[in-house]
């Protein structure tokens, strides 16, 4: 046994492995147990074995560095994460409300504004948002769906309960890497899988089409579907072409696509043009359709939304879907679910402090080093500060952009996330995780058994984004023993 | 130049062996994938495979119980039976060993780095912890083996024997590989059929064809439409009706191609009747009985025209 897992404690963090008296709970146990009876050396052979895996399967992603793009290994840790089915099923439940009524506040946002006009939630955070296309405004998408993917990231706190972080709801990624961890540990550890029944994850694809393909303005037994990358340079173009083949569908960049004179797309292929039902787009709304947003965009289609408008092709994020996915708007999410829905909340938001309001604004300002700023627009961790991790400095710095564009930044306290045992340095070490759960929606709706788990590789470290050196782990669902 | 009816014996044996090495580490690779999504209680037994290769009589000679170490060990390392990965590449091996002379020159070598692999490394490999890495590089070795027929190798009678001999083995091999997926889903009556689609992407994943069957029908996999893919896909080259074409192919070439010609006419007529029938699960094990009855008639007349003046 390595040793580091006698002396393995989170102290004051919920550990989802292992309990504050050191036993492993009853999900883990087994699993737990059996990497307990591995030696230092054969831990260091399957770390081996494992980054052998990814490179041999070439699995990667880049990160943009100012030397230029550089193609990194996908970082995966060999410990699985186990939740219980139980677990799960209140979160997935949760979740599949959530997406429920995001798209109900889209859909308002973009045609009758009721909330607005109800006070629910402030008119002017929704129409001054950067996020919000007023081009997109009396598009009714069909079954009223504007987000049909969305990444919600979710935390466990001190308690071991769920929290909801943020909605992703424009081009949320990571899927692949949660299918593909999976494999790799199917591949590494596969003694790990003789005592458990864990809910499988190679169906994502199938379902993401049958998602895209309700979609279709035509009536066809297989629409075309296609994936739009924004090309090889992206830093997720290795899902593009993941989902892509899982689909068993085209990945196409825009120079693939036209919108011909009926206002249909079309793409480009030997055999001539051939229409395209619906677009599954990997790429920003401003880079979709110079026509309509960005004039120097080289990645879109002109006349895109156009085509869109008409109904002619589906796409799917909605261009627009993004104005729910601002921190501010997330504060609101509890809200929308009541109004909408007319139910409970299942699960929660994690406390949120608008900086626009002079009330929050305050407590934010006079208490800095407790809270995690966040802009309200950013993704992959970019422009956070965690406070009791900043200097007085950062502090500072943070204070004055908090004043001169209180509307862009809200804070958070800082939660105490939940670990699980790592392979860091050759020992057994708590980190922090966090979860991407994908919840599809249009016809149907479902969510990913598990979702992708990210884990702060530095010790204490809250950043677990794998742009800045966050590890990855295989996530488990696992049924209750009778 | 013509060629010794030994030679093209061997050659066709030579292939046929080859070609089961792969779809039967391909068929474990695939098994072993499956086991893992499955919850446990609704996995099929690990002696489907068993099954598949139609070795229950040698099984039960050696082994009692049909559980993973047992199956594994028959399949992998066990070089005695005559369906494990290692009696396969030894006959592969004796076959290319006494035809060197009419292959590409790498050939032999490569076939031999396999069988040293396989001594060497197979009987480690039937555990978990190494069971994927063997089975993989197995697959490797094999389609190198045939990468390097398939770039350097002559198109004269050496070529058309090894391609009929491949061809006949991979299509006995994926209409087993059904007729067993079948049975052993639709004998669950509708328990566990959520699990369904998993056992068919499993049987295609078997048949190296998960890709090729997206991109042709989809990613929904289902019985009609897996079974009509495996069967009917003209484009794809591990489908049953590819590999008759290519049978019928190289025997036009041949001289004294009548009889087996014949029966390869006969199937072929057979499986385009089967277009888009929905069959009960009665009618498919009876389509692909009578199916293997065919096949192996066109195996006997190939050896009646060709390898008996070896004998005679």
């Amino acid at each position: 046994m390595e040793k580091s897992w006698k002396t393995y404690q989170s102290d004051g963090f919920y550990d989802e492995s292992i309990t504050t008296n050191g036993n492993p709970r009853a999900a883990a146990s087994q699993a737990i147990k059996f990497l307990q009876s591995l030696s230092s050396e054969e831990l260091i052979s399957r770390r081996t074995a494992a980054e052998l895996a990814i490179k041999e399967m070439g699995i990667s992603f880049t990160v943009y560095t100012e030397g230029g793009n550089i193609d990194r290994a996908w970082p995966y840790d060999f410990i699985p994460r186990v939740i219980t089915a139980r677990e799960w099923s209140q979160l997935s439940a949760g979740l599949l409300q959530r997406s429920r009524a995001l798209n109900c506040f889209i859909d308002d946002a973009y045609n009758r504004q009721k909330i607005l006009a109800d006070g629910i939630v402030p008119a002017e955070i929704v129409l001054e948002s950067s996020n919000y296309l007023s081009s997109c405004q009396g598009v009714s998408p069909v079954f009223g769906v504007w987000a049909h993917i969305c990444g919600s990231d979710v935390v466990r706190d001190h308690k071991g309960q769920f929290l909801v972080l943020e909605d992703n709801l424009r081009v949320p990624s990571g899927v692949s890497y949660m299918i593909e961890n999976r494999e790799i540990t199917k591949r590494v550890l596969p003694e790990l899988f003789e005592n458990y029944s864990i809910m499988p994850l190679d169906d994502y694809p199938l379902k993401l089409y049958q998602t895209l393909a309700a979609l279709s303005p035509r009536a066809r037994r297989r629409p075309n579907i296609v994936v739009l990358t924004p090309g090889i340079f992206n830093s997720a173009y290795f899902e593009h072409a993941y989902l892509a083949q899982g689909m068993g569908v085209e990945l196409v960049e825009g120079d693939d696509l036209f919108v011909g004179s009926d206002d249909c797309v079309y793409m480009r292929t030997v055999d001539g043009p051939t229409r395209v039902d619906v677009i599954y787009r990997r790429i920003n709304e401003d880079f979709m359709d110079p026509e309509a947003f960005r004039a120097d965009s080289e990645l879109g289609v002109p006349g895109l939304i156009r085509s869109w408008k008409a109904g002619r092709v589906a796409i799917a994020n909605a261009p627009g879907a993004g104005v729910a996915d601002d921190k501010v708007i997330y504060a609101f999410v509890p809200e929308m679910i009541r109004y909408y829905l007319n139910e409970k909340p299942l699960v929660k938001n994690v406390p949120t402090y608008l900086c626009m309001l002079e009330k929050d604004r305050e407590y934010v300002l006079n208490n800095l080093e407790k809270l995690v700023v966040k802009p309200a627009n950013e993704s992959g961790g970019y422009g956070i500060m965690v406070g009791p991790h900043s200097s007085k400095e950062t502090h500072k710095q943070f204070a004055q952009l908090i004043e001169s564009n209180p509307r862009n930044y809200i804070a958070q306290p800082t939660l105490a996330l939940s670990t699980a045992p790592t392979y860091v340095d050759e020992t057994i070490q708590p980190r922090h995780l966090d979860l991407r759960p994908f919840i599809l929606q249009s016809k149907e709706s479902w969510v990913t058994p598990g979702g992708l788990t990210r884990v702060a590789l530095k010790q204490g470290s809250l950043v677990v984004n794998s742009s800045q050196g966050g590890g990855s782990k295989d996530t488990w669902i696992v049924e209750d023993k009778a | 130049m013509s060629m010794l009816s030994r030679v093209a014996e061997r050659l066709y044996w030579m292939a046929r062996y080859l070609e089961r090495t792969e779809d039967t580490a391909r068929v474990v690779g695939a098994y072993n994938h499956l086991i893992m999504d499955i919850p446990k209680g609704a996995e099929p037994g690990w002696d489907i495979m068993v099954q598949i290769l139609d070795a229950h009589w040698e099984f039960e000679q050696r082994f009692r119980a049909g559980n993973e170490q047992n199956v594994l060990k028959f399949l992998v390392s066990d070089t005695s039976a005559s369906c494990s990965i290692p009696f396969s590449i030894e006959a592969a091996r004796e076959n290319v060993r006494t035809t060197r002379d009419v292959l590409p020159e790498e050939t032999w070598e490569l076939v031999n780095e396999l069988s040293l692999f396989a001594r060497d490394v197979a009987p480690a490999s039937v555990g978990r912890r190494h069971r994927h890495a063997f089975l993989a590089e197995v697959i490797t070795r094999c389609q190198t083996i045939n990468g390097l027929m398939a770039s350097t190798l002559t198109r004269d009678h050496a070529h058309s024997f090894i391609k009929l001999g491949r061809l006949v083995e991979r299509a006995d091999m994926a209409t087993r590989m059904v007729d067993v997926g079948a049975r052993d889903i639709l004998g669950r009556d509708g328990r566990f059929a959520a699990i369904d689609p998993l056992l068919w992407a499993a049987l295609l994943q078997a048949l190296s064809a998960g890709s090729a069957y997206r991109r042709q029908v989809g990613p929904l996999v289902d019985r009609s439409a897996v079974v009509n893919f495996v069967f009917l896909d003209a484009s794809f080259p591990r489908s049953v009706k590819f590999c008759i074409k290519g049978i019928g192919e190289e025997l036009v070439r041949l001289k004294g191609h009548e009889e087996p010609l014949r029966l390869v006419g006969r199937i072929w007529r057979r499986l385009n009747r089967l277009t888009n029938q929905e069959m009960t699960q009665e009618e498919l094990h009876a389509f692909i009985d009578d199916f293997q009855q065919q096949l192996n008639e066109l195996h006997s007349s190939i050896q009646d025209a060709w390898f008996q003046a070896a004998r005679s």
